[in-house]
């Protein structure tokens, strides 16, 4: 097999069409490949929907267990959706994660990339309130090691950052800027993680057991390794639970501030960002509990690290059409 | 209570479709007179027999194999497929893996191949393992880990297809053009190509640049073209032929078939 010049500058392969061959298609930017990591999220959230566990019963009551501790014009529509759930379970369930697989479907798909991510932003809003109770936001029991301020709201943030447009023409610092601008893109990493540090501070989670109980209680049903890690992990913060806290939040404090810094600091911010929302997921969240079975979603850890790597500083802009595999009418901006 | 019949019939009727286009596409394709059809004859074969098992898995009435005689069928193209895609390593290194067109099909197959060892029986119905999923809630897999995994990567090719299948900037095997256009028409003319033979080799992005910010254009020698061009790329003259052997179908079947291996291997964890 070997590639062959052809007028017009194309490229060709030689070799079996759809077989034993490699194809160099158009490397996509950066912010396209996070684009279809969110759909890939999207798309393994949809299959988890379709689990046995979301069939029954034990789904509407899950919701309905965000609902205390919240205000009652949050908790009202929480539990009026965990009743309406419960009854007609099989059927809205379905619908649920036939949702969800489109829009993991319709954000890899380019020419539907903008209705789908606007379709996920009201989607991941909706869930947040009445699948997530906000995340334990307005109630105190966030902790941004079980997951505040709930992954939803980061599909939603995600969404946005990635839009497919861009505000000048100038190259900015980083990806996420693309859609909003440096400064919007700046603030909203800032309240993210400060309210990470902030949750990481609250009475629930700095109490000297809070955060072994945490990471000890996702060890039930994991496979043994993860079960075993998550002990180990449980064991060495056991009555360590507000040193814990403050070194979270320091972490968080550095990490959010970054994004203001020369590229070299903000780098290894990033860094940071990456290597605790990896912990975070692999210890404290047992990758959303998606081993155990009965996991609604892989949980904030990932959607963390991609978020971070939205952030990564590197001089980045618009894509001109030109660039566009020669096709300047094609170019669908993603 | 487990997942509602009807919801895996649906998904094992996808897989019927996709196993009756893709033996439609055998039969179209005349692989046996070695025309191009017998260059993706293997594929072909590969989603058939994918999605015939797959179907009878999800719905226990589809079952047409004993699980040894697919645990069989799945290492051997595993094997295949695995011998494609080190071919390929050797030629290319790693771009055989996420440019290459064997690599997804070799996941598929380890998938499937993985399922069928890994799958434990419920105690109530041992020996009846892989027979359908409805009413057997308690069918599981070892090592969910390898499960979990696999179901990442199909998913992510998934993705991936569906990107290129719909971006201006991909052509050949993605072309949304191939399939709107005749195939006969089309693609010559995407691929600038001066013969079939050469537009229907698969194309790359036309003139996009590398990850290495290079082209990839390389002419080689008109006598080496002659070698390496099928002697009957166009086996099929009738316009349902055409239709079922392009491209973007034998894609669609590999998009559907990741989707529903992945749903089948998370609630199978």
């Amino acid at each position: 097999m070997s590639d062959m010049a052809v007028p017009g500058g194309r490229a060709v392969w030689r070799g079996r069409p759809d077989a034993g061959q490699v194809a160099t298609s158009a490397a996509p930017d950066i912010r396209r490949m996070l684009q279809l990591a969110l759909a890939g999220v999207w798309l393994l959230d949809g299959v988890l929907q379709y689990q046995s566990f979301m069939f029954t019963k034990a789904f509407g009551q899950m919701l309905a267990a965000t609902a205390p501790g919240n205000p009652g014009v949050i908790a009202r529509p929480i539990n009026w959706d965990a009743r309406l759930i419960e009854h007609h379970v099989v059927v809205l369930n379905a619908i649920f994660a036939t949702i969800q697989l489109l829009l993991g479907l319709g954000i890899a798909c380019r020419p539907t990339v903008r209705a789908a991510l606007g379709a996920s932003i009201a989607w991941a809003l909706a869930v947040w309130w009445f699948g997530e109770g906000l995340g334990g936001v307005l109630n105190g029991t966030a902790s941004p090691v079980s997951g505040a301020p709930g992954a939803v709201i980061l599909y939603a943030l995600l969404a946005v950052l990635l839009w497919p447009t861009d505000r000048g023409a100038t190259p900015v610092p980083f990806t996420a800027a693309r859609a909003v601008g440096v400064q919007a893109a700046r603030a909203l990493w800032l309240v993210l993680w400060l309210s990470q540090a902030y949750f990481a501070l609250l009475p629930a989670n700095r109490a000297p057991q809070a955060l072994n109980g945490m990471i000890g209680g996702m060890a039930s049903g994991e496979p043994s390794w993860l079960a075993a890690l998550d002990r180990n992990a449980a064991a060495l913060t056991s009555h360590q639970g507000l040193a814990a806290s403050i070194v979270l939040a320091i972490a968080f404090a550095a990490i959010a501030v970054g994004v203001y810094l020369p590229a070299p600091a903000a780098r290894a911010a990033v860094v940071l960002a990456i290597v605790v929302a990896a912990v975070i997921w692999v210890v404290g969240q047992a990758f959303g509990g998606i081993l155990a079975g009965g996991a609604t979603d892989p949980n904030s850890g990932l959607l963390l690290i991609l978020l971070a790597l939205a952030y990564w500083p590197s001089r980045t802009g618009a894509v001109p059409r030109q660039s566009l595999a020669g096709h300047p009418a094609e170019g669908i901006p993603t | 209570m487990t997942i509602p019949a009807w919801i895996l019939d649906i998904f094992a009727a996808v897989m019927l479709v996709v196993a009756a286009v893709s033996a439609a596409r055998l039969v179209a394709a005349r692989p046996w007179r070695r025309g191009r059809g017998a260059a993706t004859a293997d594929i072909d074969v590969a989603h058939l027999l994918m999605a015939i098992a797959m179907a009878g898995t999800l719905a226990a009435s589809l079952r047409t194999l004993p699980n040894d005689a697919w645990d069989v069928i799945f290492a051997a193209a595993t094997a295949w497929f695995a011998y494609h895609v080190a071919r390929d390593a050797r030629r290319v290194g790693i771009r055989a893996l996420s440019g290459g067109h064997c690599a997804p099909h070799l996941v598929h197959s380890a998938a499937m191949l993985y399922m069928f060892v890994a799958v434990t029986a419920p105690a109530a119905s041992a020996g009846s393992a892989m027979s359908g999923m409805a009413g057997s809630g308690m069918q599981t897999l070892r090592l969910p880990i390898v499960a979990f995994l696999f179901a990442l990567v199909l998913i992510g090719y998934t993705i991936w297809d569906l990107d290129q299948l719909s971006g201006p900037g991909a052509s050949g095997h993605y072309s949304l053009a191939a399939r709107i256009a005749p195939a006969g028409a089309v693609a010559p003319a995407l691929a600038g190509a001066e013969s079939p033979a050469a537009a229907f080799s698969g194309l790359t992005s036309a003139g996009s640049p590398t990850s290495a910010g290079s082209t990839v254009a390389t002419v080689p020698p008109p006598a080496e073209a002659d070698q390496t061009a099928p002697r009957d790329p166009y086996p099929v003259s009738s316009g349902a032929g055409r239709l079922v052997l392009a491209p973007w179908v034998a894609t669609s079947c590999r998009i559907a078939m990741g989707i529903t291996m992945a749903l089948m291997l998370i609630i199978m964890i």
